[in-house]
């Protein structure tokens, strides 16, 4: 079949190349450990490190505040705006990369308009404790795109909560945080699970946003390998091949639990 | 006269719009909005970062954006780019979808696990496993490997819409129909399937174009400058003219945002094919 030699040809068969060839001394064609041992040197822990931490920060904002976003949104009373609001969602989670990193510029730069309302009206200077171009601007700019994904993953959870429940747990005494906590929170489990595996892998993965926001002033996983393939910095390609590994198993370990528990929401919603 | 509607007899507790739902949502829309207004009115600020409020207005920019040199080119290949990636979908996914549906109803679970494969490879994961792999061959960063690269990664955004339609219009009682009055499968699948599951492949095309046309990863990675694409040149000019690079983000977002207003029209037309799949950024 046409579309599987396809899959072969551009996914498969490149990516297992790049396995074997993390394992590869380029010079002597020997099996190695090499590369996997220089990732403990201090620029390759780091990006290691800035990239587990941004991907995990903005996932556990986005799953919190998207949750509750998206509770605000499943209950207001006007079908209309609920649509217009969810639509709004799946634009701006697809904003990304350079356009949001320039927008993000334009209203948090060194010139931008909130830095200048700031200091106008509030006598107080972001810059330089604060920068756009930082570990926290980008972190600004990736909660913009993985706010509206969860809102859109957990809006259907709410669905499945059935107003019936919660008419009898307070009917049986319970106040609303009992309900939440021992009803609502558990339903919901399985869907905040997924949405914080898959805003996990979404933000590890991001590449456009960070080269145009942070380029050389923050190091990446993603950052670091683009610069491998781009010729930028002049290293053995089984260390861009190595970090690319150690990628693939965190993303396939996020996918994983992600598949999990999406099955399991949907045998719970049956 | 009594009221003979099928109201329910309790009236049921009403769902009052509180204030933390407003303050809520009016802080999302904040952030959500801001950036995009903020870019729009860049584009035609005549100077703005010396004050809150721009100096003057002008929309002189989209005048130089489009005088710009590769402007024209950058746009027609971004098109060949989108156009190319969502024929070699169609022709590579319809007929397997077509083919799983009415003879290898098992292999669905499959075809679904590698639809979600690509979420898995960061692009710039694999970015390098194309130029590892093909450096030195016939096909080693060229345009077509970049198609072949593109169209892996926007797979899941037509498979979704296809999948949907195939199984609502129930492929298999059709195949069925249509040879036991003498068709053969190829017949069926072009006069009667395609025909009937237009919605999902225009769905599907439209998500693969937005994907496409707004790809920057791959495009610089495989390519770089030797294929300038749209995205390629706004990021370019991010760091030479502010006003111009946001004049080319609002051309981004129109041409964005018109193929979601298409795709949400061609949904409401059909059945909602729309998948809320997850994009890589």
């Amino acid at each position: 079949m046409p579309f599987l030699l396809v899959c072969l040809a551009f996914e498969f068969v490149p990516i297992i190349f790049l396995v074997r060839g993390s394992f590869i001394d380029k010079a002597t064609q020997q099996f190695t450990l090499a590369h996997y041992q220089t990732m403990s040197r201090t620029i390759y822990v780091n990006s290691f490190v800035n990239s587990i931490k941004i991907s995990g920060l903005t996932a556990i904002i986005g799953v919190v505040l998207g949750t509750l976003i998206g509770y605000a949104i499943y209950k207001l009373p006007s079908e209309g705006v609920k649509n217009a609001l969810i639509s709004l969602s799946d634009v701006t989670t697809n904003f990304s990369g350079a356009p949001l990193a320039f927008a993000f510029i334009i209203i948090l730069g060194m010139n931008g308009v909130i830095t200048q309302f700031v200091f106008k009206y509030f006598a107080y200077e972001l810059y330089p404790n604060f920068s756009i171009y930082s570990f926290s601007g980008l972190a600004l700019a990736y909660v913009y795109f993985q706010l509206p994904l969860m809102v859109l993953i957990i809006i259907p959870a709410f669905v499945g909560i059935k107003k019936e429940w919660q008419e009898s747990a307070e009917s049986l005494g319970a106040n609303t945080f009992q309900f939440w906590w021992h009803i609502g929170i558990p339903v919901l489990g399985p869907s905040l699970l997924a949405g914080l595996t898959l805003l996990f892998a979404n933000a590890y993965g991001a590449y456009a946003t960070a080269y145009t926001l942070v380029e050389s002033q923050l190091s990446l996983v993603t950052l670091q390998i683009g610069f491998m393939i781009a010729g930028e910095v002049r290293h053995d390609p089984g260390i861009g091949m190595a970090m690319a590994v150690l990628s693939l198993i965190i993303m396939g370990l996020s996918i994983a639990i992600y598949q999990i528990t999406t099955s399991k929401v949907r045998r719970w919603s049956k | 006269m009594k009221n003979l509607s099928k109201t329910p007899i309790k009236p049921e507790k009403k769902d009052r719009t509180q204030a933390w739902q407003i303050i809520l949502i009016a802080l999302f829309l904040f952030y959500m909005l801001l950036p995009i207004f903020s870019t729009y009115v860049f584009s035609i600020a005549t100077r703005w970062d010396r004050t809150i409020l721009p100096e003057g207005y002008t929309f002189e920019y989209y005048g130089e954006a489009t005088d710009a040199s590769y402007f024209v080119s950058s746009l027609r290949n971004s098109m060949i780019l989108s156009v190319s990636t969502i024929l070699v979908s169609l022709v590579l996914i319809i007929p397997t979808v077509y083919w799983v549906f009415i003879r290898l109803p098992q292999a669905r679970s499959f075809l679904d696990v590698l639809m979600i494969l690509p979420f898995g490879i960061p692009t710039v994961v694999l970015a390098l496993a194309l130029v590892q792999v093909y450096n030195g061959t016939f096909i080693g960063r060229s345009p077509e490997l970049l198609i072949g690269a593109v169209f892996i990664y926007s797979m899941p955004f037509m498979y979704r819409p296809i999948v949907n339609a195939m199984r609502s219009v129930d492929a298999l009682t059709l195949t069925e129909a249509g040879q036991s009055l003498g068709a053969t499968t190829l017949q069926v699948l072009l006069k009667v399937i395609i025909p009937n599951i237009y919605p999902g492949i225009i769905s599907g095309s439209l998500l693969v174009f937005a994907t496409v046309f707004a790809e920057f990863t791959l495009t610089k990675l495989i390519l770089g400058a030797r294929f300038k694409t749209f995205p390629l040149l706004l990021v370019e000019y991010t760091r030479i003219n502010g006003n111009i690079a946001a004049a080319f983000s609002v051309i981004s977002f129109s041409i964005a945002w018109l193929a979601s207003i298409l795709i949400l029209w061609v949904g409401k037309k059909g059945q909602g094919s729309s998948a809320h799949t997850p994009h890589a950024h």
